[in-house]
């Protein structure tokens, strides 16, 4: 009787998470999918037409920036997924694999905003890379009238894209070699005689790719309509397709919210037609000409080739070290004017003053992610061990918890930022967070599900024998067990949220605003100093949370099976 | 739930009461009901929080508005949290969809910092706290209305009372004297600077606000008839109009930084790139932006600022109380106080703002007068002399017709 009540009730639970995540996410969707029909009664709008697919066709430019988004999103995906594999099978069996992991973690953890920056102080021509050479190699004394950065196809937005998309897909190859026997297949390949290269793209590649493909399409979605790295590297007249559509979306009439709702659309379409690309591009590479093709022009043991391509790889990594270092360099300095290399003065007196200005905004940058990393984390948990008490075993449905990830950010902002107008929230931090969840929850379900549901249940058996009932078996042995990855969803909760810039951009409606939002600013009122100090807040706070996390675990991990 | 009721009657019997007895008093004695009045309004809102939504680009603006929150605090315990914007229209377009959506009270935002085309849109959909709210405030008598007409009039639109002017701004440019020794003083000399030298000029890419004015200034200074820009840009009387500013960009646009491929977000951005030497000419509406920029060491000591010969455009800044804001009698306080010589003189200090002041120096007591005169200018500002010549605006429909032939032209094509 009392199992029956406990039934109904996680099942009502369950419907419950399922409808409050499901509510959102259509609300997001349709929020601009009706009105770029014309449709919004609460606007006043009510007959279906598409006249605004004509206006926004109409919009001087519109045809470029869509292309540029097509062309960024699509070249900085194949480019890091390129390297990402040849810095993996380069180090593959060396001793510094092991360090692969230590070096790009603390990349992973930084915001795409800030490696932007790093690249603009590095790379514009009063960057660091000019004055290394100026004026004693180049006979500049100011910086040279060149139009270099930001160029006018986008290609400093695909590095920084790639910058910022290589460790990733490293860290989750990684985590994919460690499932299959990776280093006899390996050795197996070179056995053939095939070169390492080869090796690794036809027979471990593939395996690889199986198990990040979700990745992968993640990674496509977001590069297409990335808006915060966007309105730093990208070029700007015209720029991408969704700072377009946040253009749009400023101005003063309602008029233009219809549009910047349709563009949102085409935003949507966008993507979905790189996917398909895509999904042929799966196919034609499938084929087994192609595979032929590959081995004869990748059989060659070339060093030369070799080397080329893992300095242009190492020095990628270089490059965001480096831009990220001299970015704080420039929060502490004074009159560093072009040329010097080196700024004329140090000191910590902007800094203070930053930080006694900022003192909250760097509080509530730090409070909302350990917040919504805490609660996706919990709701994780609950959801994977409600479905288990249920017996669930058809999971495939929880395919719906990635839908934000796939839809582009600013559409589905845009979707949402209607509605919640509409509710009259008078609090803006609780909407934020609760929007957060979204982008957050996917990052450690992905992480923390697979672990939960891979305990041996060999020891829930014992110990359901041995009379533990369920909530104890979770705490006492499940949780313990899966500790580690409980951290690491933690900890990759707590970035994603904390370098999240477009949902607080909408959301937080200026009222409630984080470093991340607050940098960009800095960035584009071209305040070097300040921004330097926002960059360091930026790094030091993941990189901190990192440190700690790599501590708990190394003292509490006490027994591994 | 009956006690609540009847604490809330009484509530209500006296907050009637008291507006009968004032309404009497004040038709007896106007004056001293009004001030009176005042005091009690103030008591009324101690505690409440507004929401000020203004730009927060700039360092030494935002450092001024919280300076002024503060005070509000200590003295009327209102909490002021500024918002910072990066685009006032993102403020229009907000309150828009709220009127849209019925939420005619408890807005989103208390107070605005506006003028120019925002306002007119605010205006024209009856947005904004009418009924000349702005003689109402005590401090209003420093502001000589009758004489000065800019103050009631942005952009050549009747304000009709429901914006306080908060500052005067003037389009001026600076250089670094160092290395130039006569910047160009008007579009034509521009142009053969521009030509001249390659790459080194440019400005805050349209729809920002100073990029706009900087086209805006352009157009006002080769146009014949400057008296078509009074009125209404109607497109089929006045797209000719404009050609004098096509031209002038046609024929220097390939010799801009960047070959005009590429603009900086906003005039902040200019700061940087004349530090830097990538550009030779900076602008700004605020008159003392060189010298903020030149103490807070953004600029080399040598910058200078200028004017055209003809002069520049000039505007007043405005505060507005949305129609729907759930407290105005507290913005209306905070808007008193900004207001106030004390803050006024403030805001007029190189130190902190240097956004000259709106009140008329002739209307102070003695005291106040005498720290007005000895208020030092920065060492790149110009002197109320060499500012006089000023510009009118155009109308604000001008603004959209030049933000869009500009991204048409030359913002959507490279």
């Amino acid at each position: 009787m009392v199992n029956d009540f406990c039934r109904f009730l996680s099942k009502i639970s369950i419907i419950i998470i399922g409808i409050i995540i499901i509510i959102p996410i259509l609300s997001g969707f349709f929020g601009f999918f009706f009105p770029s029909f014309n449709y919004f009664p609460i606007l006043g709008k009510e007959e279906f037409s598409l006249n605004y697919f004509y206006i926004s066709m109409n919009i001087p430019g519109i045809y470029k920036s869509i292309i540029l988004s097509i062309f960024t999103g699509l070249v900085s995906t194949v480019l890091a997924l390129f390297f990402s594999q040849i810095i993996l099978l380069y180090f593959f069996k060396t001793k510094f694999y092991y360090y692969i992991k230590i070096i790009i973690t603390p990349l992973i953890a930084l915001p795409h905003i800030t490696m932007a920056i790093g690249l603009i102080f590095l790379l514009s021509p009063s960057g660091l890379l000019l004055r290394s050479i100026s004026p004693w190699l180049t006979g500049f004394d100011r910086p040279p009238n060149s139009y270099i950065f930001p160029d006018e196809y986008g290609f400093f937005l695909i590095l920084g894209l790639m910058l910022k998309e290589i460790p990733f897909i490293i860290l989750v190859s990684l985590s994919a070699l460690k499932e299959f026997s990776a280093t006899k297949i390996f050795d197996l390949g070179k056995s053939l005689q095939h070169s390492s290269f080869s090796t690794w793209f036809i027979l471990i590649f593939p395996i690889i790719y199986k198990k990040i493909r979700l990745v992968v399409f993640i990674i496509i979605a977001f590069s297409s309509s990335v808006v915060d790295m966007s309105l730093l590297l990208a070029p700007s007249t015209p720029s991408t397709l969704s700072v377009r559509i946040l253009q749009i979306f400023q101005s003063s009439n309602i008029e233009s919210f219809f549009i910047a709702s349709n563009l949102s659309l085409i935003q949507l379409l966008v993507i979905i037609t790189l996917f398909i690309f895509w999904f042929v591009l799966e196919k034609i590479v499938k084929l087994q000409y192609f595979y032929i093709f590959f081995l004869k022009i990748t059989s060659f043991k070339s060093q030369f080739f070799k080397f080329v391509i893992l300095c242009f790889g190492v020095s990628l990594f270089l490059l965001s070290f480096i831009g990220i270092i001299s970015s704080i360099l420039w929060g502490f300095s004074e009159k560093w004017y072009f040329p010097n290399f080196f700024p004329n003065d140090l000191n910590i007196d902007s800094f203070l003053s930053f930080y006694n200005q900022n003192e909250s905004l760097i509080f509530i940058s730090i409070f909302i992610p350990l917040i919504v990393s805490l609660l996706s984390s919990f709701l994780t948990i609950i959801w994977v061990e409600l479905l288990d008490y249920l017996n669930v075993k058809k999971t495939q449905f929880e395919w719906i918890i990635f839908i934000p990830l796939f839809i582009p950010q600013i559409s589905f902002l845009i979707g949402m930022q209607s509605f919640i107008i509409f509710f009259n929230f008078n609090s803006f931090l609780m909407p934020l967070i609760f929007v957060q969840l979204f982008y957050v929850i996917p990052y450690c379900f992905i992480i923390l599900a697979p672990a939960i549901r891979e305990v041996k249940s060999d020891y829930i058996k014992i110990a359901s024998s041995l009379g533990i009932n369920r909530i104890e078996r979770l705490l006492k042995i499940k949780i313990p067990l899966v500790f580690p990855s409980l951290l690491t969803s933690f900890a990759i909760g707590v970035i994603v949220s904390f370098s999240l810039y477009v949902p607080v951009y909408f959301i937080g409606a200026g009222r409630v605003t984080t470093l991340t939002v607050e940098a960009l600013n800095l960035a584009l009122s071209g305040s070097k100093q300040d921004l330097g100090i926002a960059t360091f807040f930026q790094i030091f706070f993941p990189i901190l949370l990192l440190l700690t996390i790599t501590l708990i675990n190394r003292k509490t991990i006490k027994w591994k099976i | 739930m009956y006690l609540k009721l009847a604490n809330n009657l009484t509530k209500v019997s006296f907050k009637i009461f008291f507006i009968c007895m004032f309404s009497i008093i004040s038709t007896i004695s106007n004056a001293t009901g009004k001030k009176k009045d005042w005091e009690i309004k103030t008591r009324e809102v101690s505690g409440q929080t507004i929401f000020f939504h203004a730009w927060g680009g700039a360092k030494n603006i935002n450092s001024y508005i919280k300076w002024a929150s503060d005070e509000v605090k200590k003295r009327y315990n209102i909490t002021v949290k500024h918002v910072k914007v990066s685009d006032t229209a993102n403020v229009v377009a907000r309150i828009l969809s709220e009127k849209t959506v019925k939420r005619d009270n408890n807005g989103a935002v208390d107070l605005v910092w506006i003028n120019g085309e925002n306002f007119s849109v605010m205006k024209k959909n009856n947005m904004l706290l009418t009924g000349y709210w702005i003689k109402d405030l005590p401090n209003s008598k420093y502001l000589d209305f009758d004489n000065n007409p800019s103050l009631l009039n942005d952009f050549g639109i009747s304000t009709e009372g429901m914006e306080m002017p908060w500052g005067v701004s003037q389009l001026n440019f600076y250089y670094d004297s160092k290395y130039i020794e006569y910047p160009p003083r008007s579009a034509i000399e521009l142009k053969d600077y521009i030509t001249k030298n390659k790459g080194r000029f440019t400005f805050p890419q349209p729809p920002d606000f100073t990029g706009t004015s900087f086209l805006k200034q352009i157009l006002v200074e080769l146009i014949d008839d400057k008296s078509l820009l009074k009125s209404e840009y109607v497109i089929h009387k006045h797209k000719n109009t404009l050609n004098p500013l096509w031209k002038w960009l046609d024929q220097t646009t390939p010799y801009f930084w960047r070959e005009g491929k590429n603009y900086p977000p906003n005039y902040l951005a200019l700061t940087e790139l004349v530090a830097e030497r990538e550009i030779d000419i900076g602008m700004a509406f605020n008159i003392a932006h060189a010298s903020n920029a030149i103490s807070e060491r953004k600029l080399p000591k040598t910058v200078r600022s200028y004017i055209h010969k003809d002069g520049t455009l000039a505007n007043v800044h405005f505060l507005a109380i949305p129609y729907n804001s759930g407290k105005k009698t507290a913005s209306k306080i905070f808007v008193n106080f900004l207001i106030s010589p004390e803050a006024q003189l403030k805001k007029q200090d190189k130190n902190f703002w240097g956004d000259p002041s709106v009140i008329s120096v002739e209307k102070l007591d003695k005291e106040w007068k005498n720290k007005f005169s000895i208020l030092p200018r920065g060492i790149a500002t110009l002197s109320n002399k060499e500012l006089t010549m000023k510009l009118e605006e155009p109308h604000p429909s001008w603004v959209k017709a030049i933000e869009e032939g500009w991204i048409e032209k030359y913002g959507s094509n490279n």
